[in-house]
């Protein structure tokens, strides 16, 4: 019996001791973590489950990853089925008391891009559409915590200025791209939303899924487009290998056009811890930059 | 290394899809089939195609339902073509599976190439997350189970003609026993069980257990009834050894090696996959030493 006692008395006091230490916060994408990180600020513990340079599309959660989304206070995620099967285990921890949110659920459903009837997912590549979110966020957080509420809205006016001067940055600097060279070449379809902000025409290689592979009609199609309007440089993506633009190098070498490799751009997944572009702001404007230096503008 | 509720449901699941996936696994491996579940796994892709074309959505309904006709035909096709086309039984269904599987590139490639519609994302789960469930006990363990308990059923009721078909197809003629009827049951059953296995554990714990406890049976009995029981014991031991080496051994191992403290446990499902083929090559090592001190031909290790 005693001992009973003393481990309910233990139990209690970790209990108190992790009220103290703020919301327990576990978030898919760390795209996702850092938007909640800001708006959190020290209220909240936050993780995500998908480390740097791993294909959200390919995650494969492991036995750790699922105890820490049960233990969780809040879980966010990205939604639009970036996720893919996830949504529905997220929606079965929402029936065991685990408040769940998709971030992407208060962006404005005009905003979204779409095709077909396909809701383009990669929405935090474009930071107007991305504050969208800020919304869900703001309000989820404030029903977890509510003597936070104040500090949640402070923050969220905050990081909203602040993804609202990315976006004008992010305009500046590609309009000095010269305007027959604003052409985005990469290998997966994820950077609409991006190519929409900064007033870029976006060309992917291949189409939306990570899955699906380029076949010779879709690099004879780019390779077109880059000899006819001398374009000079394409990228390649972090979570992507790089063979599929190799081809379409190669493709323009041979027919008497270079095109270099214009480096490596951030699309599905956030740079290492520690490192600017492991925050979304760094990353956008880490792309930003090596686009626009590598398409013959001047960014600052 | 904490033990909570999530590993004892993670494991049962585990091992009633390894048992459930074992049973077919061991009559396939007797008619030189063994490669059907990985056949499947491909093969599913014009199905999902299909499914996404006809509904216009990536719920798990549609998706499942293009996956299990996907798999229903390639079970069948694949049998017709073994016995019209006078081919080798490999070579049917690999001539199938390549097939379908660039029809369903090729129907993604038309009508679908907007969405994300690779198998990875629409259709297979994952078993550490199947087990979470509003319920007390977990949707998927009543459906393993069910599963189990078929196949263990018709295994037992179609015990004899499985086993003649499998052996002597002549012999079994001449008996009145329907040795392609049998054959038949067996890969559409296999395609069932695969694909509904698939939709809620993924596919590479279903593709290993359909080969790995039969292959490892083989090296321990020398009857039918005994392959299919010790098959059993492989899967179900299998699952045990792979999660406890994904949660405890393989990440204390790995941070002691590397230093890092926070690599976290490793996929389950890859590891019971993994174990399975350890127990494998541990009674293949096992029934050679056997043989080189009995100094006779193939004998058994036990």
């Amino acid at each position: 019996m005693r001992f009973f006692v003393c481990a309910a008395a233990v139990c209690l006091l970790l209990m108190v001791g992790s009220a103290r230490a703020g919301l327990d916060v576990v978030c898919t994408t760390g795209m996702v973590a850092d938007l909640v990180r800001e708006v959190a600020g020290d209220r909240a513990k936050v993780t995500a489950l998908i480390s740097d340079g791993v294909d959200p599309h390919l995650y494969k959660p492991t036995r750790d990853d699922v105890a820490k989304l049960l233990k969780a206070d809040v879980i966010f995620y990205s939604g639009l089925h970036l996720e893919g099967r996830m949504e529905a285990s997220f929606e079965k921890m929402r029936q065991r008391g685990i408040k769940v949110c998709a971030v992407t659920s208060s962006i404005p459903e005009e905003q979204l891009l779409k095709e077909g009837d396909a809701e383009d997912p990669h929405v935090w590549m474009d930071p107007l559409v991305w504050a969208g979110c800020i919304g869900a966020v703001e309000a989820t957080l404030s029903q977890a915590d509510s003597q936070g509420g104040a500090t949640f809205k402070d923050n969220a006016t905050r990081i909203k200025a602040r993804l609202e001067a990315l976006s004008e940055w992010i305009r500046t600097a590609a309009a000095t791209i010269p305007p027959e060279k604003r052409v985005l070449i990469t290998a997966h379809d994820a950077f609409q939303y991006f190519g929409h902000s900064a007033g870029i025409e976006v060309m992917g290689l291949q189409g939306l899924s990570t899955e699906s592979e380029a076949g010779v009609a879709d690099i004879n199609r780019i390779v077109d487009e880059i000899v006819k309007r001398q374009i000079p440089a394409v990228f390649f993506e972090s979570t992507l290998s790089e063979k599929n633009i190799r081809a379409v190098i190669e493709g323009a070498a041979a027919r008497g056009h270079t095109v270099n490799l214009g480096g490596m751009l951030y699309s599905d997944s956030l740079g290492a811890a520690g490192t600017p572009e492991a925050t979304c702001e760094g990353m956008l404007k880490h792309n930003t930059r090596t686009i626009t230096n590598a398409l013959g503008g001047n960014a600052p | 290394m904490i033990w909570t509720e999530l590993d004892t449901w993670i494991v049962l699941t585990g091992a009633l899809t390894a048992m459930a996936c074992a049973v077919p696994g061991v009559f396939l491996l007797l008619n030189k089939q063994s490669m059907l579940g990985d056949a499947i796994s491909h093969a599913v892709l014009p199905g999902l195609a299909i499914g996404f074309l006809v509904s216009g959505s990536r719920d798990s309904f549609p998706m499942l339902l293009g996956a299990v006709l996907a798999g229903l035909f390639t079970a069948v096709v694949s049998g017709v073509i073994e016995r019209r086309g006078r081919v080798e039984t490999g070579a049917s269904l690999g001539v199938v599976f390549c097939s379908l599987f660039a029809l369903g590139l090729i129907l993604i490639r038309i009508a679908a190439d907007h969405v994300d519609l690779d198998p990875g994302c629409v259709l297979y789960g994952a078993l550490e997350l199947a087990v979470i469930d509003s319920a007390a006990v977990p949707r998927i363990v009543w459906q393993s189970t069910a599963i189990l308990l078929l196949n263990l059923t018709l295994a037992a009721v179609f015990f004899k003609e499985l086993q003649v078909a499998a052996f002597d197809p002549r012999f079994a003629k001449a008996s009145g026993i329907p040795s392609g009827g049998i054959h038949h049951g067996l890969t559409v059953v296999t395609a069932l069980t695969t694909v509904v296995a698939f939709e809620s554990v993924g596919s590479i714990l279903v593709i290993a257990m359909l080969i790995v406890p039969g292959a490892s049976a083989m090296l321990l009995s020398r009857s039918v009834a005994g392959v299919l029981f010790w098959s059993l014991v492989v899967a179900l031991a299998s699952a045990l050894a792979g999660h406890l080496l994904a949660i405890s051994v393989a990440p204390e191992w790995l941070g002691w090696l590397t230093g890092r403290q926070d690599l976290g446990s490793l996929n389950s499902a890859g590891m019971m996959a993994a174990s399975a083929g350890l127990i494998f090559f541990s009674l293949l090592a096992a029934s050679h030493f056997a043989r080189s001190i009995s100094g006779r031909g193939r004998a058994s290790v036990l």
